[in-house]
């Protein structure tokens, strides 16, 4: 993971890839441009078809570019309610985040920092979750929120995914306070602070960029998951963005709304895009540097 | 301010390591004591114990006459610098400054006021709103001591505190620190490995081998009289010279030489356990050069060797002669054995050295007449390691 690699602090000297020295420079970013484009392409149509009257959409042979520019998507978007499940969708997400960060990470550094019996195979346990298949669970799980009166709930559903993300997000948090030096903790013990105070005020903070990640991957995974939100969900008005979506698209006999439908991904997406961008430097670089030594 | 006295205390690890064992040591109100010995030695794990980082397996921790045992670090008020430094890598100087008296409930403008002032003693006032990242080893090392100081704690621990700075910085800090702790008079236990650190700092010195303490007294004291093979190979560079000798009726017949036997040294044979062998030590210092010498006094011995390796230190030759296989010091109680990493006390039993002054005339290949009183040589018990001798009259 690169966050609790990131941790380390410590910037190992840029070194040309093999691979980057053995050509010449104009090569290297033809093929890095060759690559952007593919993963930008899909992207672009998506945000160009939104633009794009109904009928324009759904034109063959289909145009790249727009020939007027047009906001009718947007609006018929907003009629259809969706700011209602920008709503829930965000709430299960930060529900997810919150809860994730919280129990990963009083979680993550009891196994860093406590020794008590069972501690290794309990970690190996939790991380061995991550081999069984999500869509395996999602049965017995409903069957666990039925008995818990948390079916068709978000916050059932929130809970669901907090216990997905919690094997990764556990993984990554104890890495991250495993690294940070005991001695350093130790100071602050020194300095008179309790395990609590240590916790909030030295260890958290250092950990920051895996804390930044787990958040991150919370988030993403949230907000963008799909079948298990169609599974829990049965009423219309607690759908989440994704699961909105669908309604969405099937229209009249069956017919794709493209224009819409994408639009509906563009609000989705937008959220991840300004998050990313704006905590990505946390995520990459490490806190580390000057503690010790 | 305060006294801290350690009794018998002993740490035990879960894996069984005796990393201290019986440890007696009292640390007057405001002396610098220096814990010294080759790593392993269990100096950082007693010092942990007096912080209340480690717990004590046996044994008791007394500071200012109160049995602290118990005690979360929080409640012995008192203050560590460790080798790492362990600052606070998200915290500026003054916040990494701050967080202790944060902790303990000053008052806003009470820890500004403190920190602007310890700043100024440690020359870190340019620096308070930068990081630990943005800093030099030696600023790092400062910030590390200002935390301890501006909490004006009972007492200062320090481990090692300048084991990372290059020598040129660690010779100016070791006498800016023993100022500072001069200054401020706080009781300090000062960890080195470093055998010349602990000599030009402390006011007393404990050596520690194996977890367990050889000896307490002022450097000099060390230097002079130390209580066995251990402390006198481990004080002192380059090292002494351990050799093995035969006692034979009224002589002492060693490799440098027979020395007849005066009071001084029958006494310390009666004081030993066997009477047939000993080994003596001789200060590299102790043997002179007889080139240079008008009138050696009456009893010297005198040596003759051919210098197989000549170190010019500037003012000095360090003169090595080879003495071939008949001195060897068992494994038991040779320093060298345990100084791994440190080079003194490194040398091999059949290695001789001299400090001769610089207008020797000493070529590497070439033979030279050396002498020495026979009332610097130490006597030590081939057995225990014990020394015999009682000091030069
Ligand atoms: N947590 C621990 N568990 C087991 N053994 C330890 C532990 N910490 C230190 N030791 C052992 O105790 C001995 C003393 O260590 P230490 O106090 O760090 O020595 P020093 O500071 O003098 O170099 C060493 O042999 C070391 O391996
Ligand atoms: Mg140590």
């Amino acid at each position: 993971m690169s966050a609790t690699s990131a941790t380390l602090g410590r910037t190992p000297p840029r070194r040309r890839s093999l691979l980057r020295q053995a050509m010449p420079g104009i090569a290297w970013w033809a093929i890095c441009g060759l690559v952007a484009l593919m993963f930008l392409f899909p992207l672009a149509m998506v945000v160009l078809t939104v633009l794009k009257t109904s009928s324009e959409a759904a034109a063959t042979p289909p145009h790249y570019l727009p020939q007027h520019l047009s906001g009718q998507n947007f609006r018929a978007l907003s009629n259809a309610d969706i700011w209602k499940y920008v709503i829930n969708s965000a709430g299960v997400a930060l529900g997810t985040v919150v809860g994730t960060v919280i129990v990963a990470t009083l979680a993550g550094y009891g196994f860093a920092r406590y020794r008590f019996p069972g501690r290794t195979l309990l970690f190996l346990g939790s991380l061995m979750t991550l081999m069984v298949p999500f869509q395996a669970l999602l049965t017995p799980l409903y069957s666990v929120l039925v008995f818990l009166h948390l079916a068709n709930s978000l916050i059932g559903l929130t809970l669901v995914y907090i216990t997905f993300q919690l094997p990764f997000s556990l993984f990554v948090m104890r890495n991250a306070f495993a690294e940070i030096p005991q001695e350093i903790e130790d100071a602050a013990a020194m300095d008179g602070a309790s395990t609590l105070a240590t916790l909030r005020r030295v260890m958290v903070p250092v950990a920051k960029p895996a804390v930044v990640t787990v958040a991150l991957f919370a988030f993403f995974s949230a907000w963008n998951e799909f079948l298990a939100a169609l599974i829990f969900l049965s009423d219309q008005s607690r759908y989440t963005l994704p699961v909105f979506l669908t309604t969405l698209v099937t229209g009249k006999l069956g017919a794709i709304n493209w224009g819409l439908l994408e639009a509906g991904v563009v609000v989705t997406i937008v959220p991840c895009l300004v998050i990313f961008l704006l905590l990505q430097r946390y995520y990459v670089r490490g806190l580390m540097s000057g503690a010790v030594r | 301010m305060s006294e801290i006295a350690l009794k018998g205390l002993t740490k035990r690890f879960d894996d069984g390591t005796l990393a201290v064992e019986d440890l007696n040591l009292e640390i007057g109100d405001g002396e610098l004591m220096i814990l010294v010995g080759p790593s392993g030695c269990g100096k950082t794990t007693a010092l942990r114990m007096i912080a209340g980082l480690e717990e004590i397996s046996d044994g008791e921790l007394w500071i200012d006459g109160e049995l602290v045992n118990d005690f979360p670090p929080k409640h012995r008020d008192i203050a560590m610098v460790f080798q790492n430094y362990a600052l606070y890598p998200h915290m500026t100087v003054r916040q990494n400054m701050s967080f202790g008296l944060e902790q303990a409930k000053v008052d806003k403008d009470e820890i500004a006021r403190k920190v602007k002032e310890t700043a100024e003693i440690l020359d870190l006032t340019e620096h308070l709103d930068r990081r630990p990242g943005q800093l030099s080893g030696g600023q790092r090392q400062r910030v590390a001591m200002g935390r301890a100081i501006v909490r004006d704690p009972k007492a200062f621990l320090m481990d090692e505190p300048l084991s990372n700075l290059d020598a040129k910085l660690r010779t100016q800090m070791r006498t800016e620190l023993a100022r500072i702790q001069n200054q401020l008079g706080t009781t300090t236990v000062y960890v080195t490995h470093d055998q010349i650190e602990a000599m030009t700092l402390g006011d007393r010195v404990a050596v520690m081998r194996r977890g367990i303490l050889q000896q307490v007294a002022s450097p000099r004291e060390l230097y002079e009289q130390p209580a066995n093979l251990f402390v006198a190979g481990f004080m002192g560079s380059p090292a002494i010279n351990l050799l093995t000798a035969q006692v034979e009726s009224d002589t002492l017949r060693s490799p440098l030489g027979d020395v007849a036997l005066d009071r001084r040294l029958r006494d310390a044979l009666e004081h030993g356990d066997r009477t047939d062998r000993v080994i003596i030590g001789l200060r590299p210092e102790h043997l002179q050069d007889a080139a240079l010498t008008e009138r050696m006094p009456d009893g010297t011995v005198t040596f003759s060797g051919e210098v197989s390796v000549l170190e010019a230190m500037g003012a000095e030759y360090y003169a090595h002669f080879d003495l071939g296989d008949q001195t060897s010091v068992s494994e038991a109680i040779d320093p060298s054995h345990d100084a791994e990493g440190d080079p003194v006390g490194r040398r091999h039993g059949n290695d001789l050295v001299a400090r001769l002054p610089i207008n020797s005339d000493v070529h590497e290949g070439n033979s030279i007449k050396l002498w020495f009183e026979p009332g610097h040589l130490h006597v030590f018990d081939p057995e225990s390691g014990r020394r015999l001798t009682e000091a030069k009259a």
